[in-house]
């Protein structure tokens, strides 16, 4: 392997590799605003600027690669000037409202300064400053803020497919926008705000909901679709302020698409069903786990019924499905569901150039694999319905007079109109195996408690079965 | 959308499609053709472009926002630019500024309330030997002082 050296170490590299990358695998920081490992390269921030034996002047470590017996020095007082300037420089405009900004804790340009920066600044003049335009519900902008990295703007054109993050004017009056204050197009707008190295580009979802450094970080999986892509759930105390996508090259590489990001939502909705509930006439009536076992049990009795399974489930919940469904009902019927039209891995393509695919629920595979059919419609004569889902899979619409009971999360909203709900547990409330449309096998890691009295399904099989014996279906 | 660019902008962007390597080249003539017509660039025009072009209408703000010879603006008759970089600032671009700025009571980047000035700093005109430049509509004006000045804008209609 090709060798190089960086501050008078050793370091192997592929060839081809920039020198933020070889120093950073020999745990190396070189600083970068402008640089992403996902986007081209620009080399306009200078941060990374770095001294090379035999080259006059410092040389942008990005746009740089390593070559065989390359010397570079990454600490000495040439670059360490530079970065100083580069700081004080990109500062200038800076409002420095770090105490109000989201960003805060998490900021490239905040930690950069404080590591690399000099606390002196010579600049006294007004700063520049911007009126700012909407950019619709997904990104709130903050111009003052902005360094001109295009971060932005190369993520747009070269990840997300389009053109519609521009920098309008030119040099110092450089204005990050959409033409006239547009929203954003891209199902993938989150994005923008991850690779924004400064708060000027900053989630709506998130503002001014939690310091970033409250929060807990657990990797886990998307349940948004069948591709599976990595994320991070960020909570405390028990509520989940956001999801940010995590690193996988071989899945998602660095994004996440909105769906997948915000679909943490009804974790924490205010109608989720929480507790065991009856149906009372219109509304729902909460009540303990024992008289909804025993009304849900009621349901069944005597009734030729199916069961749909939901394919946001993990192959655990599944593969105790499949001891636990025949022991107690037979041979009753028993399907997964999951995305209306998508009832088989066939079904299942790409939904967009980038990430999405068309099932909307992450282990439509792994039931496949398992051996689960694929509903399409209640076979003739059924009466009752037992639906057991994660919280993504799509309800069908059964006919009336179809007595259902819901074991799992559900919304009042939804108004499925069941007899029963025994509430479970979502997919940041649960550990687990999903598997994706390639079949690579991914975990779910939990993040928080259940709510409520929501249980994790093997307690809530074993409760049931705890409730006296079969419930004596006509099969 | 109706169209609002004419038949004769298309036939002459028509006839430039085989000049270039790729189409968005075409965007800075059809910008300039576009501004021909209508003397500024409304949005409504720049998205007639980035439509004809297919690329998106953003793209075309971009570039006509960098470039200070499009016009974002209404402009009127007598479009003055002058310039303010380093050789015309020291040989006083800045009190000619200033002058014309007095002269026809607007500020810098205004309109005179007739329609008949417009006032605008510009970058480098690339006549630092002769400078102050000006350029007038597309006319060049160079070693100017403020008398100059005066008996040419007084001279105008």
């Amino acid at each position: 392997m090709a060798k190089c050296t960086i501050d008078g170490r050793e370091v192997e590299f592929v060839a081809g590799t920039n020198l933020i990358e070889v120093a950073a695998k020999a745990g190396i920081e070189i600083p970068y605003f402008c640089y992403h490992p996902g986007l081209s390269i620009v080399a306009q921030c200078r941060m990374c600027a770095v001294e090379i034996e035999k080259m006059p002047k410092l040389q942008t470590a990005c746009s740089t690669p390593a070559t065989e017996g390359m010397v570079v020095k990454t600490r000495s007082d040439r670059v360490r000037q530079n970065q100083k300037s580069v700081m004080e420089f990109l500062l200038i405009n800076h409002p420095l409202d770090c105490p109000i900004c989201d960003k805060s804790g998490e900021c490239d340009l905040q930690d950069q300064s404080f590591k690399y920066g000099d606390p002196y600044m010579r600049y006294t003049e007004e700063r520049r400053t911007y009126l700012d335009l909407d950019m619709g519900p997904v990104i709130k902008k903050n111009m003052n803020r902005c360094i001109h990295c295009t971060r932005c703007i190369r993520f747009g054109t070269e990840v997300a497919g389009i053109h519609e993050m521009v920098a309008v004017q030119r040099g110092s009056n450089t204005e990050i926008t959409t033409v006239d204050g547009r929203p954003l197009e891209t199902d993938y707008a989150g994005n923008y705000s991850d690779v924004c190295p400064t708060g000027s580009l900053t989630l709506k979802d998130f503002r001014f909901r939690k310091r970033a450094w409250f929060l807990k970080k657990t990797p886990t999986v998307c349940e948004g679709c069948s591709r599976g892509c990595n994320m991070e759930i960020h909570q405390d105390a028990n509520v989940i302020y956001r999801c940010l996508p995590r690193t996988n090259m071989e899945v998602n590489k660095y994004w996440l698409c909105d769906e997948g990001r915000f679909n943490y939502h009804y974790v924490n909705q205010e109608d989720r069903i929480v507790l065991p509930t009856l149906q009372a006439g219109e509304s729902y009536q909460p009540t303990d786990w024992n008289q909804a076992i025993d009304q849900a049990k009621a349901v069944f009795n005597g009734k030729k019924l199916a069961i749909l399974v939901g394919t946001d489930l993990t192959n655990e919940e599944a593969i105790q499905l499949q001891t636990f469904l025949p022991k107690q009902f037979g041979n009753a019927p028993v399907f997964h569901f999951g995305t209306p039209g998508i009832a088989s891995t066939q079904d299942d393509a790409p939904a967009d150039q980038i990430l999405k695919r068309k099932s909307r629920t992450s282990n439509l595979n792994g039931f496949e694999k398992l051996g689960f059919k694929g509903f399409e419609s209640l076979p003739a004569g059924i009466e009752a319905v037992l639906v057991i889902r994660g919280g993504r899979a799509e309800i069908p619409k059964f006919a009336a007079g179809v007595k259902v009971v819901g074991l799992g999360v559900f919304h009042t909203a939804e108004n499925p109109g069941f007899e029963v709900v025994l509430p479970g547990t979502s997919f940041a409330e649960k550990d687990g195996t999903i598997v994706n449309f390639e079949g690579r096998e991914q975990k779910l890691k939990r993040s928080i408690n259940p709510r409520g009295q929501c249980k994790q399904l093997p307690e809530i099989l074993m409760m049931w079965m705890n409730r006296g014996m079969s419930a004596g279906v006509a099969s | 959308m109706a169209k609002i660019l004419s038949q004769k902008f298309y036939d002459e962007m028509n006839k430039l499609v085989p000049r270039y390597p790729t189409r968005v080249a075409l965007l800075l003539p059809a910008l300039h053709q576009a501004q021909e017509e209508a003397g500024w660039l409304p949005s409504e025009v720049m998205e007639e472009i980035g439509e004809y072009i297919g690329i998106h209408p953003a793209q075309v703000r971009e570039v006509a926002s960098f470039y200070t010879m499009y016009n974002l603006n209404p402009v009127g008759k007598y479009h003055i630019k002058v310039c303010t970089n380093v050789a015309c600032c020291l040989r006083g671009a800045d009190e000619i500024v200033e002058h014309i700025e007095k002269k026809f009571g607007i500020a810098c980047g205004g309109t005179t309330p007739d329609k008949k000035f417009t006032l605008m700093e510009e970058e480098c005109l690339g006549a630092c030997g002769t400078a102050p430049a000006m350029m007038l509509n597309d006319d060049y004006y160079e070693n100017l002082d403020i008398k100059t000045i005066d008996q040419l804008l007084d001279g105008l209609k």
